[in-house]
C-alpha cells in the first residue's frame, strides 16, 4: 500500500483524486490522510476516495497575501466540509469579496496546477 | 493536577512594545532591558547569582534575525552563564508556556529562583515576509499551502462564529475601541491613543473628518486585511521583551513582602489545522487549559477580577471570554459591546490594551501578561489599574489554538 505521506496525498491530487484515510479500527475518515487515528489510536488506515462536494464551513477573503500569492489577491480561502465527512482547507475560486460567498454555501472541488503541485480548490456550485 | 510546592512572582519588567523605539535594537538587547527592569523591581534586591535557571519564549529569531540557540545567547548577554537556559517555541504562546515551565521547574524542587522571559524582534522584515513567517505557525503543508494567512485563519473563525451565533463585526469593533482606550492609559503599550485621536490624525492627512469611532472604522482608512477583519481588528507587529522572576513560596518573602502567587496553571493542545476541529467557533484548548488552572486554584470563572486574554485579533477576544467561561457561548461580543469587559465594567478584560493596542511581539506576549498580572495584583498598574483586583488570569494562545496556556494569579 502507498504510505500515507504528504507527498502521496499530493500525487493523488495530481491525478485529480481526493484521497483520505479510513481507520480500520474505528472507521473514522480523515482528510488529509493520517498514519495514526486520533480517535482510537490505531495505526492501520486504508486509503479512501472522497467526492469533491461539500459546503463552506468558514471562509475569508485575503487582501494582505502571502508573498507566493500576491499576484492572485484578493482571493477567498476557506474550510469546506465534504459531504463524505471530513473537512479540508482550500481556495474558493471565483470569489473576490466577502459578500459573494457565505457559510453553508455549496461548493465543488477543482484541481488547480500551481507550478509542480496540484492544489485542491473549490468553486461555488 | 496539583503542584508539589507553591510558586510566586517576585519581580517583573518589560520594554515598551513598539517598532520605531526599538529600530536599532536586537532581541538580546531588548531582553537585557526587560530583565534588568525585572531584577530591579524585586523589592529587597536580587543578585544575578541567585537565579538558577532561565526559560525564554521566542517564536522565530531564526527567520526574523537569522539567529537560533536563543536561550543560551540571552543568558550570556544577561550575565547568567552558566545557568541552564532553555528556549520554548509554541508559536504565540511561547512565553506563556515558558512561565508554566518555570513554575514546574520550581515546583519540582530543582530550583528556588528562576527567570522566565520572552522576546521577539519582528520589524526586520517587510509586511509580506512577516506574513509568510507568521503563517508557518499554522499547518504549512495543509493550511498555508491552501492559501491561509494568519489573519485569514482568525477571519475564518469569525465567519463561523457570526454564522452560528449571530455575532457581528460591530461587536468586534467595540473590542478594538475598548482596547485602544486601555492602551492609551498604559505607558508600555505600542498604541497609546484613543481610536478617535488616531482617526483625527489619519483623517487630517486625507482631508477626512469622522463623527465617531464607527464612522472611522467603516471608512477606507481601516482597510480589510482578511474579510471580515479590518486593520483595526488586528494587533500590530511589534518588537519587545518581558521578563518575570519566579520564586518558591518558601523563599519568596525574602525578596518581597508582596509576592503575587501563582494559584493555578493549565496547558492544552489541539489539532494544528482548523479543518480538523469540527467546531471552528470554539478553542477547545482554552476550555481545557482554563479548567485545569481553575481546578488547581480552586476558583471559578466568576471569581476572576481581571484578565489578560489573547486578542491577536478582535474575534480572538470574543472566543476567549466565552471559552474561559466569563460569558455564555455566543455572547462574548455582545458583552464587550455592552461595556461589561471595560476597565470599569463587571469583568475587565485586557486593561493593558491587550495584544490589540499593547502590541504582540509574538514570543514576548505570555511573559508580558505575567508582568501585567504582577502590576495589577500589587495595585501598581497606574492609570489602567483595576480597582481591588484580587484574582487575575492570563490566557495565551499559540497560533489558531493548537496551544493554549492559562495561569491564575492571586494576591
Amino acid at each position: 500500500m502507498v504510505e500515507m505521506t504528504i507527498k502521496a496525498y499530493g500525487d493523488f491530487l495530481d491525478e485529480g483524486r481526493i484521497m483520505g484515510s479510513r481507520c480500520r479500527g474505528c472507521g473514522a475518515v480523515h482528510l488529509p490522510p493520517r498514519p495514526v487515528c486520533p480517535e482510537c489510536g490505531a495505526r492501520d488506515p486504508e486509503w479512501v476516495e472522497l467526492r469533491g462536494e461539500g459546503a463552506v464551513q468558514a471562509f475569508t477573503v485575503v487582501t494582505v497575501p502571502l508573498t507566493r500569492l500576491k499576484d492572485r489577491c484578493p482571493y477567498a480561502v476557506g474550510v469546506v466540509k465534504l459531504d463524505d465527512g471530513p473537512s479540508v482547507s482550500g481556495m474558493i475560486l471565483g470569489v473576490a469579496e466577502g459578500s459573494e460567498i457565505a457559510v453553508g454555501a455549496r461548493v465543488r472541488a477543482e484541481f488547480v496546477k500551481e507550478g509542480e503541485r496540484t492544489a485542491l480548490c473549490f468553486r461555488p456550485a | 493536577m496539583r503542584l508539589s510546592r507553591g510558586v510566586a512572582v517576585v519581580g517583573a519588567g518589560m520594554t515598551r512594545f513598539h517598532h520605531r523605539d526599538h529600530a536599532d535594537k536586537a532581541s538580546r538587547e531588548l531582553f537585557v532591558e526587560a530583565a534588568t527592569e525585572a531584577m530591579g523591581s524585586v523589592d529587597n534586591g536580587l543578585k544575578p547569582n541567585e537565579i538558577e535557571a532561565l526559560f525564554v519564549g521566542n517564536f522565530s529569531s531564526d527567520l526574523f534575525e537569522g539567529q537560533t540557540h536563543t536561550a543560551a545567547l540571552l543568558a550570556d548577554w544577561m550575565g547568567l552563564t552558566p545557568v541552564p537556559a532553555t528556549r520554548v517555541e509554541d508559536a504565540c504562546a511561547s512565553s506563556g508556556v515558558a512561565v508554566n515551565m518555570g513554575v514546574l521547574a520550581i515546583a519540582s524542587g530543582a530550583y528556588d529562583v528562576v527567570m522566565v522571559g520572552g522576546v521577539e524582534k519582528m520589524r526586520n522584515l517587510g509586511t509580506e515576509e512577516t506574513t509568510d513567517t507568521l503563517a508557518i505557525a499554522a499547518d504549512a503543508a495543509y493550511e498555508v499551502a491552501a492559501g491561509f494567512t494568519f489573519p485569514g485563519l482568525y477571519a475564518a473563525m469569525a465567519t463561523a462564529h457570526f454564522a452560528r451565533y449571530g455575532s457581528t463585526w460591530e461587536q468586534l469593533a467595540a473590542i478594538s475601541i475598548k482596547n485602544h482606550h486601555n492602551g492609551a492609559l498604559n505607558p508600555k503599550a505600542h498604541f497609546q491613543a484613543e481610536i478617535m485621536d488616531t482617526a483625527a490624525r489619519l483623517g487630517e492627512r486625507q482631508g477626512m473628518k469622522f463623527g465617531d469611532e464607527m464612522e472611522f472604522l467603516r471608512s477606507p482608512l481601516n482597510p480589510v486585511v482578511a474579510y471580515p477583519l479590518r486593520l483595526f481588528d488586528c494587533c500590530p507587529v511589534s518588537d519587545g521583551s518581558a521578563v518575570v522572576i519566579l520564586a518558591a513560596e518558601e523563599v519568596a518573602r525574602k525578596f518581597t513582602d508582596t509576592p503575587v502567587h501563582i494559584r493555578g496553571i493549565g496547558q492544552a493542545s489541539d489539532t494544528m489545522a482548523l479543518h480538523d476541529r469540527g467546531d471552528i467557533a470554539t478553542l477547545r484548548a482554552t476550555r481545557l487549559a482554563a479548567s485545569q488552572a481553575y481546578g488547581m486554584a480552586g476558583v471559578e470563572a466568576a471569581d476572576i477580577d481581571v484578565a489578560d486574554v489573547h486578542d491577536c485579533f478582535t474575534i480572538a477576544e470574543v472566543l476567549a471570554t466565552e471559552d474561559l467561561g466569563f460569558f455564555p457561548k455566543g455572547e462574548g461580543g455582545k458583552a464587550a459591546a455592552e461595556g461589561r469587559t471595560s476597565l470599569d465594567g463587571e469583568r475587565p478584560v485586557n486593561p493593558d490594551g491587550g495584544l490589540k493596542a499593547k502590541g504582540h511581539p509574538v514570543g514576548a506576549t505570555g511573559a508580558a501578561m505575567a508582568y501585567e498580572m504582577f502590576l495589577q495584583l500589587r495595585g501598581e498598574a497606574g492609570k489602567h489599574q483595576v480597582d481591588d483586583a484580587m484574582i487575575g488570569l492570563a490566557h495565551n494562545v499559540g497560533a489558531s489554538g493548537g496551544t493554549v496556556v492559562v495561569q491564575v494569579y492571586g494576591r
